[in-house]
């Protein structure tokens, strides 16, 4: 997905004054902040405050290319570095707390932190695909995800359509939402090299970033 | 792993495809909306007149360990943009600056409040902060004949 147009199209709507370019940005990997910041434990005002940080960071950063084309891997790096930075102030004022007191280990992180990157894009991708279905689609699966999901019954009373129906139909949606473009652009999971390397591998020695 | 250039090949199944799909909305769910609206609002923060500084060098990431720990108590920061250098020095609860080339002027101290306090530069480039701003805050110079820099974001 670092090579995915649609992201970097974004962004350089973004870099060039596009509210609402941004705010699909945000929407897009609001999850991922959201997730990297919950596996460090952090409590809901850090976490407020750590992806305050990181958006401000990505506002600034938006004329840079290497972060758009690595947007995720740019996302989780830094809100994994913002919440040490979190971690080790408050530790300051925690005496009973070794050091090495992390919920994480470096290892653990890094291995992690390719999970929730690759998770995160495969989860964008997925939602992007399901946006862009036609709206009987995107009707019909609503209603089978919706937790608890509708029985079938409900659904042909909803959507005026006979029982039988449903399956096919579901069938031939998520085979729409398999040939979406969003998930054809998926590729390249390897996160190597460029802004996203570099920034981790300061992390790895405990440094902290202005 | 998937494959390079294509989705988990669990994906041709439906069942497996809808699981996924499930999840991503799952999470997407999973953020609260003022989360995502902080991140929207931060847009107004984008810079469009002044000329960047980026950060070029900060001490507690470009020393090696064995120096780091011996001046841990001054965090060192350097700020570049095509036209000059700020230096910052951060030791206990003073911060001090440097403009380089020297040059009288302003600093405007930036939190995510907004505007915090404006401090002078004096004839030799120097000036002081006090106190520290809340983390992160960001420096902006002006000068009489047009000079406007703005540095990266600062987390201290």
């Amino acid at each position: 997905m670092r090579d995915d147009p649609s992201v970097i199209r974004l962004v350089e709507r973004a870099r060039d004054g596009d509210q609402h370019a941004w705010n699909e940005l945000v929407v897009r990997y609001a999850p991922l902040v959201w997730s990297v910041c919950n596996r460090y434990q952090l409590n809901r005002t850090d976490i407020d405050d750590v992806g305050q940080t990181v958006w401000l960071l990505l506002v600034e950063q938006l004329g840079n290319l290497r972060v758009s084309a690595a947007l995720p891997g740019w996302l989780a790096t830094t809100t994994q570095r913002e919440c040490l930075r979190v971690l080790r102030a408050a530790r300051r004022y925690d005496l009973t707390s070794s050091p090495e007191d992390s919920p994480v280990s470096p290892d653990q992180a890094d291995a992690l932190i390719e999970e929730e990157i690759l998770a995160a894009e495969l989860n964008a991708a997925l939602r992007a695909a399901f946006a862009d279905l036609p709206a009987r689609c995107r009707q019909l699966l609503s209603m089978l995800l919706s937790d608890p999901p509708l029985s079938y019954t409900e659904i042909s009373a909803t959507l005026s359509v006979p029982i039988g129906s449903i399956g096919p139909q579901r069938g031939r949606c998520l085979e729409r939402l398999r040939r979406s473009p969003y998930l054809a652009t998926f590729s390249d999971h390897e996160i190597v090299g460029g802004e996203t390397h570099d920034t981790r591998t300061s992390d790895a020695g405990g440094g902290q970033r202005a | 792993m998937p494959e390079v250039g294509s989705v988990p090949e669990s994906w041709a199944d439906d069942d497996q495809l809808f699981a996924a799909l499930k999840e991503a909305v799952r999470a997407a769910r999973a953020v609260p909306p003022e989360f995502v609206e902080a991140g929207k609002s931060a847009y107004a923060w984008r810079n469009i007149d002044a000329e960047l500084a980026s950060l070029t060098y900060d001490s507690t990431r470009d020393l090696v360990p064995s120096v780091r720990a011996e001046t841990a108590s001054i965090r060192a920061l350097t700020f570049t943009s095509a036209h000059l250098i700020i230096e910052l020095e951060v030791s206990g609860e003073s911060l001090h600056g440097q403009v380089v080339p020297a040059g009288e002027g302003t600093i405007e101290i930036q939190t995510r409040e907004g505007v915090a306090a404006t401090v002078g530069v004096d004839s030799l480039g120097w000036f002081p902060i006090h106190p520290i701003p809340a983390s992160p805050f960001r420096l902006r110079y002006h000068t009489s004949d047009g000079t406007d820099v703005l540095t990266g974001w600062i987390t201290l």
